[in-house]
């Protein structure tokens, strides 16, 4: 009723015992203690809060079982800033007041920058729709898809320089 | 909330090997393929897993691939990589359509066709474009039988398909479609993209201008996706793609036949009104993409 | 020389509390480590009303890894009921009495009948499904009018009639006063040359955070220390002392740092946190609770729910001259700590009148017990239907009278104020028409109306919408005692310490308002220092001084206010100190401070922030006389007048007679908010608001089918707005500053999404005029639109 997994989160290897039915948001959460990945379903998965990148790709962690995750790699919100610097989408959340509670952020983040990865020159609708497995209760939304855009300039002007 | 104890979870690495743990005579087991869905049914505890298979890791049930002029779609291909093929696939058009707005990009990042065919939940998009379009699903049971489906055939109400324990499905082929085949895919939920209210699905064929035959699938009904006859023959029967009198009857024909369950959000009445409409919309999309118009 | 000081209050300083909340660094209620904790599973009620014959809880407890299995029986003789002295407001009603687990029936499906503790959340939910209840099945009641009639099944014992609250909020405080009241109304309706009626009816929804709620609480020799999601912590300390016996200096609550938003919801004293604390005090170990979405969407988070039965009487022009309302609340179980439900459609019926001038009211309402959740308060508290019910009742006289309703509307705003309207409510000096004519310059409302008929020529249909909605900023004492038997003062410390960092500390809780920031630049204009060395500490009953906590637009009236004040008063003993010091002879007022240095009136420089403040902590020799050497002040800050914000909103929709469907183009809302802090956040939760009120009106629905059976437990039934949802909003202001608060700010926030179904609303029908449509009920979706359509055209 457990199995050894091995899971490269935020760049650094950990193995773990964990029962087969522990939610990869679970262990994410309780037993690596990054607490910056949040749950806002039961069981639905509509929310988007426990958004995390798998391999890359932005999926919701109350989705998968832990063992599923095994071999793979994980990054959460945690792993996001390189070496002390913010990723673009996290200073541009906090320059368009793309926040408010930030229950949600964590999420809307990691969506937000595997969105620009594949979309890097996205519309305003194009942001819209990409946005709609993460739910905002604050904010309305208006200054988030601002700051995805803002993020989305930057990024652009970065990779031009 | 939280599955009820998992009692084995295995990662196959090729379908031989999955079959093997399915069929190992103990019962019990489960595939999980994106495990959109069925995580849901976990952590809810309406389903439990005594055996969970987990057939991400399986290389050839994945990819798109043209196939004597048909169309083969690996189970395990995300919908976010068919919504990708936008544009690039020719008279299955509604494939895109639909995996584009399935659930939200997380889900499109995990969901898989076949996962979404092989669970066939009453308001689901692919296995409506798959009957749409006239889909063949092809499977394998656990005494290594390959089988193909004719997707009238794989469904057989909500919740339910022609699997039997253990038969995993492989691959989904639409077969060649003659010149001046299209198709096209909507839905209509309370919110942006949630589960439809009700989805049409439109496959038609067209000769010199005119649609002279085709299919009209539905979502959104009590037993899951169905066609509408009534729509179909006034299809075969033909008219002109642009016609858009005709088109109109035909949607109302096929609004006319089903009788969509109304509940606490919606109205059954409403829910025809929307066959009808996105019927409308859809005939006249899939003919216009049938005729290059 | 003098360097400028620019101030900080009124500019878009960025949010300080980003930094963490944008790397995954925030603290929120299930982030805090706990050691050894146990965890706790409710297991709530399937069904809507019956008797509990029997529970078995033998194969739950037998389960390994459980601690405890308690049922209401467990409870009953060990828990004092609600209500007690400190969750029962002043107002006239019945209070049911209930525990935190059912005791002998339950009322609603989702009620809590048992409580599993187990050492593992997973363990505790496989325990919980063992826990076997036996009922017997009692009559529902799921509708406010069934639960009127006489063969209506009772819920509550003792009790007559389901009639939680009733009250005629017109006319005086006697009988015979309102019967004359009403007798004037009729003789207005009689003479009228126009009157309307109708019945508006908004649904059950509400505001549910992101965040659902969540305790843990651990019982030591030292006393109960507690932390909770929650908008009031000192009021759960109150709670958990009354009726746990433990003496308040012995009870420390704590809200998190941060809170997923609550939006009113993390406001009342519920079930769930008094059974949490029970559970620590008799296992002797940390326990925790985590709600689940189920559990939050099924037990709290429940509002609107109105019926108003409306009539006016207007004259020619479109001056309401007189208004009735008869106000029908669903208050479903009603069992619920300081609020009980009806708390807020008493206060949607005393708002009824809005900032419309309407010489005379006659306004009752009643709050029904129905086999539902109790009424939770929601942002707009419990506003939102009685807006929706006058803003459409306008349009509907404007389309009678063939006028434009914003001209009717206008014709009806309120120019006098301070004003007390019909329902005896304060309103303080403000310029409503002032932000009514902003709003109409900004939408462009004669370019639109050109735009409209031109559009009509090709046969689309858009039209624009409005509503208005004057909301309290902060609730004082004379109504908050009543209602809630809380005070309204705002409070706050301010402290300097011996290195010159300052601390603000607050009693409320808030949960996204960035108190943080906006306290910080009070206190850096105050002190000048720079903001990022100010901390803002919130939501500690022990640390902070007593407060009724984040909620009702505090935040930028009441407590911003303490702060100040706070800090004025040490900013003066500071500049008294430096000019004795000095040896100066000069009024303290003249002394500047900014840049992290006093600088006298003269220009001179007299010391700086830091040195005074070592110098009066640790050297306190030769201060003035009859001084002390403190650098902490406490202020509580009650305003002589109970004060407004004003919000006036309008919707531009295109909408498809054929289909029913509508796209909103976009919201404009104009509001007075008096002086303001930050400009960047109060457009934040103004874009907020606005979206809550879309959502509500289009989207958000608790459903419940004939047996009371919940049929929006999931955030895929009980829908949301998404990113796609929602249109572009442009939010203006023409502000009177506040002539009651020490800054002339104004509170705001919580009123923002009240007038926008309305405004949604009216935008419709004014589109599809030409179809007369008309819709009197939420939630306005395609499929009403579209079945109102065709019984207008069958005519």
């Amino acid at each position: 009723m457990a199995q050894t997994i091995r899971v490269v989160v935020n760049g650094r290897t950990v193995e773990r015992s964990v029962p087969e039915r522990m939610l990869l948001v679970d262990f994410i959460r309780d037993e690596l203690g990054l607490t910056g990945t949040h749950q806002g379903c039961t069981y639905e998965g509509v929310c988007g809060a426990c958004t995390v990148h798998l391999n890359g790709e932005a999926v919701k962690s109350c989705m998968m079982l832990a063992v599923q995750a095994d071999g793979e790699e994980i990054t959460t919100i945690e792993g996001l800033a390189r070496d002390g610097a913010l990723h673009p989408v996290q200073k541009a959340f906090n320059e368009h007041h793309a926040l408010q509670c930030g229950y949600c952020t964590s999420g809307m983040i990691m969506n937000a920058v595997d969105f620009l990865r594949t979309t890097p020159a996205p519309t305003e609708a194009e942001i819209r729709h990409a946005l709609i497995g993460n739910i905002c209760r604050c904010t309305g939304y208006q200054n988030i898809v601002a700051a995805v855009a803002a993020a989305a300039a930057a990024m652009r002007a970065r990779a031009a320089e | 909330m939280y599955p009820r104890p998992i009692g084995e979870y295995h990662r196959p690495a090729s379908l031989h090997e999955a079959l093997q743990l399915a069929g190992s005579g103990r019962g019990g087991a489960i595939y999980i393929a994106g495990g959109m869905s069925l995580m849901q049914a976990l952590k809810s505890r309406v389903a439990e897993a005594e055996r969970l298979i987990d057939l991400n890791h399986i290389a050839e049930l994945r990819g798109i691939a043209e196939e004597d002029g048909g169309l083969t779609i690996g189970a395990m291909t995300r919908h976010r990589d068919l919504a990708a093929q936008a544009g690039r696939l020719g008279a299955y058009e509604a494939i895109a359509d639909a995996a584009a707005h399935v659930g939200d990009r997380q889900v499109r990042n995990r969901g898989t066709i076949g996962g979404s065919l092989s669970w066939n939940y009453v308001a689901a998009c692919l296995p409506t474009v798959a009957l749409g379009c006239g889909a063949v699903v092809r499977s394998v049971g656990t005494s290594g039988e390959r089988v193909e489906t004719p997707i009238d055939a794989f469904q057989k109400g909500a919740l339910t398909t022609a699997l039997e324990e253990g038969e995993i499905v492989t691959a989904i082929h639409f077969p060649r479609a003659p010149a001046g085949a299209g198709s096209a895919y909507r839905k209509w939920g309370i919110v942006h993209d949630a589960l439809p209210v009700i989805g049409v699905c439109v496959h038609v064929q067209t000769a010199d201008g005119r649609i002279t035959g085709g299919r009209f699938a539905v979502t959104g009904l009590a037993d899951g996706p169905a066609r509408s006859a009534r729509a179909e023959a006034q299809m075969a029967q033909g008219f002109a793609a642009t016609d858009a009198a005709a088109i109109s009857a035909c949607a109302a024909a096929a609004a006319e036949e089903l009788s969509p369950p109304g509940d606490a959000w919606v109205s059954a009445d409403y829910k025809k009104e929307l066959i009808a409409q996105l019927g409308r919309e859809m005939l006249a999309l899939a003919a216009a993409r049938a005729t290059g118009g | 020389m003098t360097t400028m000081h620019k101030p900080l209050i009124g500019t878009s300083y960025r949010r300080r509390e980003d930094a963490r909340l944008t790397t995954g660094f925030g603290q929120f209620i299930a982030d805090i480590p706990v050691a050894n904790a146990l965890h706790a599973k409710f297991v709530r009620s399937d069904r809507a009303h019956a008797r509990i014959r029997r529970i078995d809880v033998a194969r739950a407890r037998a389960l390994p890894g459980v601690a405890a299995v308690l049922t209401g029986e467990d409870i009953r003789e060990v828990i004092p009921s609600l209500p007690n002295r400190s969750t029962q407001p002043l107002l006239p009603a019945h209070y049911p009495r209930h525990w935190p687990l059912a005791v002998g029936k339950v009322r609603f499906h989702g009620e809590p009948v048992a409580v599993v503790v187990a050492e593992d959340k997973y363990v505790a939910a496989d325990a919980a499904e063992l826990v076997e209840i036996d009922y017997e099945d009692l009559p529902v009641v799921t509708d406010p009018e069934a639960a009127l009639k006489p063969d209506a099944p009772i819920l509550h014992e003792g009790m007559e009639n389901n009639i939680i609250f009733e009250m005629t909020l017109t006319g005086g405080f006697t009988p015979e006063e309102q019967a004359a009241n009403a007798r004037e109304v009729d003789a207005i309706f009689a003479a009228a040359p126009h009157t309307l009626s109708r019945r508006f009816r908004v649904h059950r929804c509400g505001v549910t955070p992101l965040e659902t709620r969540g305790v843990v609480a651990d019982w030591t020799r030292s006393g109960l220390r507690v932390w909770m999601s929650t908008q009031r912590p000192h009021i759960d300390r109150l709670v958990f002392s009354d009726l746990f016996a433990i003496p308040q200096n012995m009870v420390h609550v704590s809200a998190p740092q941060d809170q997923g938003g609550a939006f009113g919801v993390k406001a009342p004293v519920y079930r769930e946190p008094i059974m949490i604390v029970h559970l620590t005090r008799l296992l002797g170990r940390p326990v925790r609770w985590i709600e689940s979405r189920e559990e939050h969407l099924m037990a709290v988070s429940q509002e609107r729910d109105q019926i108003h039965d409306l009539e006016i009487a207007a004259d020619d022009e479109g001056r309401i001259l007189a208004l009735r309302d008869r106000i029908l609340a669903d208050n479903g179980d009603s069992c619920e700590g300081v609020f009980w439900g009806f708390v807020m459609p008493f206060y949607g019926a005393a708002m009824v009148p809005n900032g419309y001038a309407i010489p005379k009211c006659d306004i009752h309402v009643r709050a029904v017990a129905t086999n539902k959740s109790a009424l939770s308060p929601a942002r707009a508290f419990g506003t939102l239907p009685g807006r929706f019910a006058v803003d459409r009742m306008i349009d509907i006289l404007a389309r009678k009278l063939g006028k434009d309703p914003a001209e009717v509307r206008r014709l009806n705003i309120l120019r006098e104020l301070p004003h007390v309207s019909p329902t005896g409510v304060h309103y303080d000096y403000s310029d409503y028409l002032k932000v009514w004519d902003k709003l109409i310059e900004t939408v462009d409302l004669a370019g639109f109306r050109r735009e409209q008929a031109a559009a009509r020529a090709e046969g689309r249909h858009i039209g624009i919408g409005f509503g208005t909605s004057v909301h309290a900023s902060g609730v004082a004492s004379v109504a908050l005692v009543p209602m809630e038997g809380q005070p309204g003062y705002g409070s706050a410390t301010v402290k300097i310490d011996s290195r010159g960092t300052v601390t603000v500390l607050e009693g409320d809780a808030p949960q996204g308002q960035g108190h943080e920031t906006a306290m910080s630049q009070v206190v850096a204009d105050m002190l000048g220092v720079d903001p990022e060395a100010v901390i803002v500490r919130v939501g500690d009953s022990v640390a902070t001084p007593f407060a009724s906590g984040t909620f009702g637009a505090r935040g930028g009236s009441y407590t911003a206010s303490a702060v100040a004040l706070a800090a004025k008063a040490l900013r003066s003993k500071l500049a008294r100190i430096a000019l004795h010091d000095a040896r100066r002879n000069e009024e303290p007022d003249s002394v500047t401070f900014a840049g992290g240095k006093l600088i006298a009136g003269d220009g001179n420089p007299l010391t700086t922030f830091a040195d005074i403040a070592e110098r009066v902590i640790m050297r306190p020799l030769d201060l003035p006389e009859g001084m002390d050497a403190s650098l902490e002040h406490t202020a509580f800050f009650e305003a002589d007048f109970p004060m407004m914000s004003y919000d006036a909103v309008a919707v531009k929709v295109e909408a498809d007679p054929e289909t029913g469907r509508f796209r909103i183009l976009d919201v404009t809302v104009a509001a007075d908010v008096g002086n303001i802090i930050n400009p960047q956040i109060v457009e934040g939760q103004t874009h907020g608001g606005i979206v809550q009120g879309l959502s509500n009106a289009m989207f958000e629905e608790f459903v419940y089918d004939a047996n009371g059976i919940q049929l929006s437990s999931t955030l895929e039934a009980y829908k949301i707005a998404n990113a796609a949802d929602v249109p572009p909003m442009h939010v203006v202001h023409a502000n009177t500053p506040c002539r009651h608060t020490p800054l002339g700010t104004r509170g705001m926030g919580e009123g923002t999404p009240g007038p926008v179904p309305g405004a949604l609303v009216n935008a419709i029908c004014d589109a599809l005029a030409p179809f007369a449509v008309e819709i009197d009920s939420l939630p306005i979706r395609p499929d009403r639109l579209w079945q109102a359509l065709r019984a207008a055209s069958a005519g």
